[in-house]
């Protein structure tokens, strides 16, 4: 082999050996970031992020230490890679409040029992603290139409992964052919990304914003 | 008391055990029937008690036409009225003497204290209330008649109807259960027995004598 | 008929010991086929039980190959194929099998465990919280470790490889399975290491189990994961539970064969007690009737006689089946009841859980049969005219 293409080789390697990893956002969300958040507090909750400058100076940090360099490379790639990109979303951590109810709560518009249909609660908390809970989004706009000041905020569960999120920023699918105990619903979403996805799979006629939601949109709902 | 109305009684294969019948006994009155087997007197008997009804005819006793009574009456009256005994006693050997004579009262669920004491009045009467817990297969059958008696009189009965009360017993328990006979004739009982032992034709206690053959009076 | 005429019953009593030999006959069939019926009963609710409660530790998506009809090694790249999914919340590549040690005829379920991934399964889940597993060590239940020491392997063992060679694992401890004896025989090691014990490539599994957090979505995943992987047998939580309803069915081979041949017996009986009765039980109810007795007497003298057979010789058959599958754990004929659905018996602890609709069946079907069976040529003789009596 000519010295040109044996340089050209070192350099793609060397390039390729610690570059930062192309893996999806899904991947990383469900598999990686689990495991590297799992090794960062079994074994290796001494590595300081904040300082390493670049993704690839932590990741031999990491191989070089004592107590994680014996992990396998998969291992350490998983922790870098957890605590490169969390490092700057540490700080935007928010705690959103659990949407757990007991067996007492009733949905104030429709009455029904909450606890029955814990995938599907919602919640309008108001400035001065008092929390509602619904049985879905038709009823919680319903109720916010009804008494629309003060309040603090707004929270579902994002269809697919059930965790809590704002829905001032959520993406909410209409028309699809998946019901909530009320019948017809708005499904809300994290990100546009699973909104579309969920649209495509679940015949959904539209993705809209919050602020798009009128007492006309609700009242179709029920037609 | 008792009537019966020309009373034929046709059995299946046009067995003629009756033919057109017509008898009448007085309250009171003790009637031998006498006759071989098969001449009819086990029917006379069985239609009195109401245990088979007449294919023609009635059978009237204390006013009652008793073959139309429903199951039900005719078993009580028989209860109440009609004491029967069989010619093999038709005692159950397993069960206690006070039992066997409690047997017809069983269905009425009494309280244990009333019917202890029915059967002890009964079983006095006829002196076998020293085996009142025994047995009725442990007994002689000198013993086990007397207490088929006692158990045809557990209701005071106005009616005895006995079937060849003697025809398995020897002379000496034969006499012993006329005597008795005697002693319900005196209490105005109306007794009808069915037999052909010669014992019971010379008896002054006898009212009248009824003479079947071939199911017909003679 | 509100108070329990105890006459009539002591009647009906000395009338069933008068006529022993026969009775004896009857409540010794009547019993053993009530017990027969009430023992399958009893395993297949208690094993239906048991297998719905393990569900709880199972993923909500499991994904095995096939190839040729036959289950084969899956591509630890297709995991990462289906967490792009919406829906799919998390997953993991599984590699487990049971691995047989002919020195001592039994089957070892090896289970490969990762400490950084997440275990559904506690009692897993505890064992790597406690212990570091690295790729030379596993560790064993009680049962394996007795099997191994027995075959003198008492602080590693070998084992055989596909191509032959051997595999030395270090025994690092062993652990109790408490009430979980289906795990009777497991032995955890790293993945690895059991790659190279069962001959899978670095990149193969045995399987791919994934987790839903909306239950709701499960059936819709399952489908389109069936149409992305024609080959594979896709298997979710609901399809499970729903399968373990029917695991015990109407069809199943055993349950029809015991039944039908139970109801045939029985019936021998009931014809042989409703064709009618003897001269001489007719000559006793013909003698009741003279004393005073009513059909309504009769009848209910001959209800207690038959309440009396049938409620014994049912309640009989009951506690024996009980007594011979929840105490003495179903000896030697369990295993045909389990046989049929490829369970073996001896993986489920038989605790005491019983579907009363079953046994209530069993009753209906005996009891109320036998009562009826006994009162009906009764009622018939008793309606005649009675002057046989007087013959």
């Amino acid at each position: 082999m000519s010295l040109s293409k044996l340089l050209f080789l070192v350099l793609i390697v060397s390039a390729n050996l610690f570059a930062y990893p192309n893996y999806s956002h899904s991947l990383k969300v469900k598999k990686i970031y689990p495991m590297g958040e799992k090794i960062f507090k079994k074994r290796c909750s001494q590595v300081d992020v904040a300082a390493y400058s670049s993704y690839d100076a932590l990741l031999s940090a990491i191989q070089k230490s004592t107590k994680c360099g014996s992990l396998k490379t998969a291992y350490q790639e998983a922790l870098a890679l957890y605590l490169w990109d969390h490092k700057s979303v540490k700080k935007r951590e928010t705690n959103y409040p659990s949407l757990d109810v007991d067996h007492k709560e009733k949905c104030p518009i429709c009455g029904m029992f909450l606890y029955k249909y814990p995938r599907w609660v919602a919640m309008i908390e108001y400035k001065d603290g008092k929390k509602y809970y619904f049985d879905g989004l038709k009823d919680m706009f319903k109720y916010y139409f009804l008494h629309p000041k003060g309040i603090e905020n707004f929270f579902s569960r994002d269809y697919y992964t059930q965790e809590t999120i704002p829905l001032k920023s959520a993406y909410l699918v209409l028309g699809s052919n998946v019901y909530g105990p009320m019948g017809n619903e708005l499904i809300p979403f994290k990100d546009k990304k699973s909104a579309e996805q969920f649209l495509f799979d679940h015949k959904g006629r539209s993705i809209i914003r919050f602020k798009d939601v009128t007492k006309a949109t609700v009242h179709k709902l029920d037609e | 008391m008792i009537k019966l109305e020309n009373v034929s009684k046709i059995y299946d294969e046009n067995i003629k055990a009756l033919q057109d019948i017509s008898l009448e006994f007085k309250e009171g009155e003790l009637v031998i029937l006498k006759g071989v087997s098969g001449s009819g007197k086990s029917t006379i008997l069985s239609l009195i008690a109401g245990l088979s009804k007449p294919t023609i005819g009635e059978v009237i006793v204390d006013g009652k036409k008793i073959s139309k009574l429903p199951d039900h009456f005719a078993a009580s009256y028989r209860r109440d009225n009609i004491g029967i005994v069989f010619q093999k006693y038709n005692l159950i050997p397993e069960l206690t003497v006070e039992e066997n004579v409690l047997l017809p009262l069983f269905p009425l669920n009494l309280k244990r204290e009333i019917m202890k004491e029915k059967a002890a009045r009964v079983l006095e009467k006829f002196t076998i209330a020293h085996k009142t817990g025994v047995m009725v297969r442990n007994l002689s059958g000198g013993e086990q008649q007397r207490v088929a008696i006692a158990r045809a009189n557990i209701n005071d009965p106005k009616i005895i109807l006995a079937d060849e009360p003697t025809a398995n017993l020897d002379e000496k328990l034969s006499r012993e259960f006329i005597a008795i006979l005697r002693e319900l004739k005196s209490k105005k009982r109306t007794i009808v027995v069915s037999t052909h032992d010669p014992l019971f034709f010379e008896l002054d206690f006898v009212d009248r004598v009824i003479n079947l053959e071939h199911g017909k009076l003679l | 008929m509100s108070k329990i005429n105890f006459y009539l019953l002591e009647y009906a009593f000395s009338y069933i010991v008068r006529h022993k030999s026969k009775n004896i006959f009857i409540v010794t069939v009547f019993t053993l086929l009530v017990a027969l019926l009430s023992s399958l009963f009893f395993v297949t609710s208690s094993v239906t039980h048991d297998l719905k409660e393990r569900i709880a530790y199972k993923s909500d998506i499991f994904i095995q190959n096939y190839k040729a009809g036959m289950p084969a090694a899956i591509n630890t790249k297709l995991l990462d194929r289906l967490l792009e999914i919406e829906g799919v919340t998390g997953g993991k590549v599984e590699v487990k099998g049971d691995y047989y040690f002919r020195a001592k005829d039994s089957n070892f379920y090896l289970y490969g465990v990762d400490a950084f991934e997440d275990q559904e399964d506690p009692l897993i889940a505890k064992l790597l919280q406690k212990y570091d597993l690295d790729d030379s060590e596993m560790l064993v239940s009680d049962n394996v470790q007795k099997i191994m020491s027995q075959a003198y392997y008492k602080e590693y063992f070998n084992f055989i490889k596909p191509d032959g060679s051997l595999q030395k694992v270090n025994i690092k401890d062993s652990f109790d399975v408490g009430e979980r004896v289906e795990l009777k025989n497991l032995v955890l090691l790293s993945k690895d290491t059991l790659r190279k014990i069962f001959g899978y490539r670095a990149d193969e599994g045995s399987d791919i189990t994934l987790s839903v957090a909306n239950k709701n979505e499960l059936e819709f995943i399952s489908s389109k994961i069936r149409l992305m992987l024609p080959n594979a047998k896709v298997i979710s939580k609901d399809e499970l539970e729903q399968s373990y309803e029917k695991l015990f069915d109407y069809d199943n081979g055993v349950f029809l064969s015991l039944f039908i041949i139970a109801i045939f017996t029985f019936f021998i009986i009931i014809y042989d007690k409703a064709n009618g009765l003897s001269s001489e039980e007719k000559r006793e109810i013909g003698i009741l009737k003279a004393i005073g007795w009513c059909v309504e007497d009769v009848l209910h003298a001959k209800f207690y006689e038959a309440a009396l057979l049938s409620f014994f010789s049912f309640t009989l058959g009951f506690m024996i089946a009980f007594v011979y599958v929840f105490v003495l754990k179903a000896p030697l004929l369990g295993a045909i009841f389990t046989h049929e659905n490829m369970l073996n018996i001896h993986d489920f602890t038989l605790g005491v859980h019983i579907d009363f609709s079953y046994i209530l069946l069993i009753f209906l079907l005996s009891v109320p049969v036998y009562i009826a069976a006994t009162l009906i040529p009764s009622w018939r003789v008793a309606t005649l005219d009675a002057d046989e009596v007087m013959r």
